[in-house]
This record gives C-alpha cells, structure tokens and sequence, in this order.
C-alpha cells in the first residue's frame, strides 16, 4: 500500500455526478473507457459517458463489465509503428512519429493497474527507456474502479493483489450504496478533480475482506522446479495458439518488421508476441531452442514468477497480477492457479 | 542515442564482397550520428543491420574498432532481411543500431595465450578478436586460431589467412568436414583438430563461436579432456532478438538475456543458467 504522509482526500458523488465529470472528461481530452465493441468489452475511447458499458462492472465474471484485453494495450498496443521509412532510388529517409494525446482512463481495474506498474519497471526504470510507452504513460490518467467481488477466475490475492488496491492508480472510486467514494490516489489524479463541485468526506472505504486463496511459490523455489517433468504432462494439451499472452497484462514481448505502405514507404513495426508460439526462438540456419511446447510453457510460467522479476528488480513480487484472463481464453484449459497448486504441492 | 532507440543510424555500403558462399562482407561507412556512435566499439559487441523494407537482424561486428572507422558484417543469405541485405551493393544504403551487447574482456586476456576456435560464419564475431591481437600483438601471448567449416567452400576470410600466419606467436590451423579436391588441411570437426592440438591450459584463455552444437562439444573436450577451467572458456552465442536492448523477451536463456547480459559468456556463467543453449 503507498504510504502517503498528508490523509487521502475523499469525496462520495452520485452516479449522475460520475457520468457529468467523465463527459467533461471527454469533451477536453481522450477518454478511454470499458466499452462494447462487437459483442465484447474492451478498453477503447468514447465520447461521453453514456458509451461506456457500466453492466456487469461490479461483476468480474467472463461477460462481465471487465475488458477482455487489459490496460496494457493502452500504452503498448498490440502494433505500434516505430517509424516510417521512404525509400526513393538508394536514397532512404526515416521519419519518426510519436504519440501525443493526452489521456484519461477510466474503470481501471487493481490487476490492471499492477500490470502496468510491472510493464513500467521494463519499459520505463530499466535502461534504454521506451519513448513509446513513456510518453503513453506520462500522459495517461489512471481512474480505478474498485472490484467489490472476485470473479470465478480471479486470484489477484493470491499473488499480493487486492480488489480494492489503490496504489497503481491515479484516483480510486469504490462502489458504495447509491453512488462512488473517489479517492485522490497521486497528484495527477488530485488535478483531475472538481474542486468545490464535489462533497468531501472523511469516510473511508470499506476494506476488502477477500483474503489469499492458495500459497504461491515463493522466487527462490522456482528453479528447483526446473527440470519437473510435470512441464511436458501439463502442456501436452497446449496448442501454442498464444491467447493466454495475449490477455495478459504483463506478457510484453514484442517482434519486429517492415511492412509496405504504399510503393517506396514502409513501416517498421513492432507487435505482440508470445513464447508459447512455435517459432518464437527460430534462428536463420534451422536452430531452434525450446522446440517442445513442455520448454515453451515452462518459459511462460518461469518468465512471470521468477525471470522477469530477477531480470527487472520486482524483489520477491511476481510478475502475475492474477487478473485470470489466461484462465477464461484458454481454448483447452491451462490454468495457471493449477500449476501453482501443483508446484506447492509437497514431492 | 536516439530518443527512439528503435531508430537505426544510416550507414552507406561503401565495400561489399563475397566471402564464402552464400555469405557476403558488408562494409558500412556511418553517416550522420552514427558516426559518433561506432567510433568505438568493442570486440564480442553487435549490432542490428537493416534491409530497409524488409526489416532488421542483429549481426556480430566483424572487424576491431582500430580497423575502422568503417563497421563489417558478415552476413550468410538465409532469412528473408539477410537475403535483401545480399541484394544491396556498394552505395546502398542499410540502416545499423548499435552496438549492443557486452564483450570479450581483452584487458584481462592481456600476456594470456589465446585459442580462437571458429565454425563457419562463427568466426564473424571472433576476426575483432584476432585483428584487436595482432594489433597490440605484444600485449599477448601466444595466438593459436582454429577454424572450421563444412566444406572449404564455407570458410570466410580465406584472404586474411596470410596476414594472420605471418603474425608473431601465431598459428592458423583450418580443417572441414567435407575437403574438395584441392584441400590440403586437416579434416574433420574442429574437436577432432583440437585435441590432435591438445592445448596446455597454462595461463590460456580459449574464445569460441559457431553452431551452438560445436560450441557444446568444444567446451566440453575442452573442460573433460584438457582440464580447463570453465570461466576460461569464453563463448559468444546466438539467440533469436528483436530489439537487443532487454525489451523484446526473446532471447532468454533462464533468467539472463543473451542480448544484454551477453552475447559473450565464460562457461562458468553458462553453466550456471537454468537453460541450455541448445
């Protein structure tokens, strides 16, 4: 939790109040919010807030209010173009373009919000930093919407999370009876709020009572686990299709290509991929490590609880935020609360 | 650096040759800052060379900083950006990102015997090394270069041998698995070469890069057979990358990434990951 000195400024404000200061939102700058886009929720701008899809956001079940692509596609999109490149005879110019807007993003889960706080120690505290993801992420409000419930594939207590996590956001609104306590989490989010419109508080938000599901292994007994043949049974199923990556709001590995955008212009690109995909470690000449998808799946799980975090400084934080989309796409039920189970299981 | 470190540095092909077949030396001249960029670069170190349109690949440089100011790549036609590279001829333009990746730490190799062991296009990233010997060639002790190839079709820098023959304490010794009528060197795999040799380990560094199988197999004969320590095996290994920055999650071995961690590792480091580079 932040340890903030001065006490939190809160303020409760009706539903009415909440929609009127999210569409002034959206009339000065993007608003990014839970919306419905052929048949599914996702993370996408809308014009005010009668466009955002409010159903289900006390409820984090699969149809539930919760997007099925996390918050990460909002800083590191699935395709992001790097730069331009015009090519004319053997002369070659490259132009570059960066994002500009600013934005503000509302009904950010806490799984959400800690998943960007875990992108942020790649993209933005390890060295170079990523212009791309910087300059998304300094212009970017978070506005979190606390979960009053776990959903059937939650686990983020599990893996140090909360439903009513406040630390990744910028404001907090927590559900209460008729209306919203809001909470000035940051600085940027204390900006963003009515001044004299809203009525102070000193209430507090009510505490979640959700408490750690199952034990997790611990980093320093990952390797140990390493040479299991546990990882060849349990991925016999997989079909390297890369969806669990794909949700995921930390999974951050990325390719790079040309493609054509007219004759004589390009762009260079970089986007999504996964190591659960079959080519992934492919080099020229036919080498390719990990070629059995048991190595592959092994990566997945080791890459969240014990290489990103020994890579990136986390500490003793995984790098899962036990969001459970992985669990809700995968097409042959991998399910990564079962591979923790089993590893804590005694020999 | 660029604020986008994804942007490459332009450079202009100024000397572009084959070396063996199907792989081609490119010699860059940077423009613009990429100038200021190579001026220094450091044996072991990569960088990623562009084939504007059809993407980028990272290569091992292939000549020492004092060779320079111009940057080598060897580049065997393979992948869909290697081919298009093969494609350019002098005067084209390629864009280079870089350099990436640690080195071999020359320094401490200083009044070290040295045994630079090559497989094919392998022996790419090792030519900085024995340019940089011969270069400060009283700073070490004695050069001992093995180089191998498939076939004599495949060795690079066949024209280099003399100059590195006629070096003081040098030795060249080539071998291929499969000879053409005219060859008159050893044949067979390199560890069949290597243990004909059988090198002292007696304040002796050995330095290898190729095929991560040869690799394998000549740490290995070099650690059970010859008694080498591991940390004085040092190797440069290949892994698939896309930014070669610590970003793109590709090239891990276990907890390391080859990119920034590496490319160059003691065997000793290598031996300590939870992965294998095979």
């Amino acid at each position: 939790m932040s340890k903030s000195t001065a006490p939190k400024k809160r303020w409760l404000i009706s539903q009415a109040e909440l929609e009127a200061w999210l569409d002034g939102i959206a009339n000065a700058r993007t608003l990014i919010a839970p919306r419905q886009e052929s048949g599914i929720i996702l993370y996408r701008p809308v014009a005010k807030s009668g466009e955002i899809a409010w159903h289900g956001q006390t409820s984090r079940s699969a149809h539930g209010g919760r997007p099925v692509l996390s918050v990460k596609e909002i800083f590191f999109p699935p395709t992001e173009r790097l730069f331009t490149i015009q090519k004319t005879g053997q002369e070659i110019r490259l132009k570059e373009t960066f994002p500009d807007w600013e934005t503000v993003v509302f009904g950010v889960r806490p799984c959400d919000a800690r998943g960007v706080k875990l992108l942020d120690a790649l993209f933005l505290d390890t060295n170079p930093v990523d212009s791309f993801y910087a300059r998304r992420r300094g212009n970017t409000t978070l506005i979190g919407l606390a979960c009053k419930e776990l959903g059937p594939t939650c686990f983020c207590t599990s893996v140090g999370g909360a439903p009513d996590d406040a630390q990744d956001v910028d404001i907090m609104l927590y559900e209460t009876d008729g209306g919203y306590l809001a909470e000035a989490v940051t600085e940027k989010g204390r900006f963003l709020i009515p001044g004299g419109e809203w009525k102070e508080t000193t209430a507090s938000p009510q505490q979640s009572t959700y408490s750690g599901q199952f034990p997790v292994p611990e980093k320093g007994k990952w390797p140990e686990h390493f040479n299991d043949e546990y990882w060849a049974k349990m991925s016999e199923r997989c079909l390297s299709c890369r969806a669990c990556a794909f949700v995921c709001p930390t999974c951050r590995c990325f390719a790079v290509r040309d493609e054509l955008v007219k004759p004589g212009e390009f762009e260079r690109i970089r986007c999504w991929d996964s190591c659960a995909g079959e080519n992934y470690r492919l080099v020229a000449g036919g080498h390719r490590p990990r070629a059995e998808k048991g190595e592959r799946l092994r990566n997945r799980f080791f890459c969240k609880f014990f290489y990103y975090p020994e890579q990136y400084g986390l500490g003793a934080a995984s790098a899962c935020t036990g969001c459970g989309r992985c669990i809700e796409v995968c097409p042959v039920g991998v399910d990564i609360t079962e591979v923790l189970m089993h590893l804590e299981k005694p020999a | 650096m660029n604020e986008n470190p994804m942007l490459p540095y332009l450079g202009k092909l100024v000397e572009v040759r084959d070396l063996a077949a199907e792989i081609k030396l490119f010699r860059v001249e940077m423009l613009n800052g990429g100038g200021e960029a190579f001026r220094t670069f450091q044996p072991g170190q990569f960088a990623f060379v562009s084939a504007f349109g059809l993407g980028e690949a990272p290569f091992g440089i292939a000549n020492a900083s004092g060779r320079g100011p111009t940057v080598d790549f060897a580049v065997a036609r393979l992948g869909s950006v290697t081919t298009g590279l093969h494609e350019l001829g002098e005067g084209d333009i390629v864009g280079v990102r870089g350099p990436l990746g640690n080195w071999f730490p020359m320094k401490k190799f200083k009044g070290k015997n040295l045994i630079v062991l090559g497989g094919g296009i392998g022996g790419a990233p090792l030519r900085p090394v024995i340019q940089h010997v011969l270069d400060h060639r009283s700073d070490f002790e004695t050069l001992t270069i093995l180089w191998a190839a498939r076939h004599p079709s495949l060795l690079v820098f066949t024209d280099e041998y003399d100059e590195w023959r006629a070096a003081p304490d040098t030795a060249l010794h080539l071998t291929v698995d499969n000879p053409d009528e005219q060859w008159d060197h050893n044949v067979g795999l390199i560890t069949q070469l290597l243990e004909k040799i059988s090198p002292s380990t007696d304040n002796t560094v050995t330095i290898t890069c190729g095929p991560p199988i040869m690799i394998h197999f000549v740490t290995k004969m070099l650690q059970e057979k010859m008694g080498f320590a591991p940390k004085n095996n040092y190797v440069t290994l290949e892994a698939r990358m896309h930014c070669g920055m610590g970003k793109c999650g590709r090239c891990n071995l276990g907890e390391k990434l080859v990119c920034v961690d590496g490319p160059v590792f003691n065997m000793e480091e290598v031996g300590g990951l939870l992965e294998t580079f095979l």
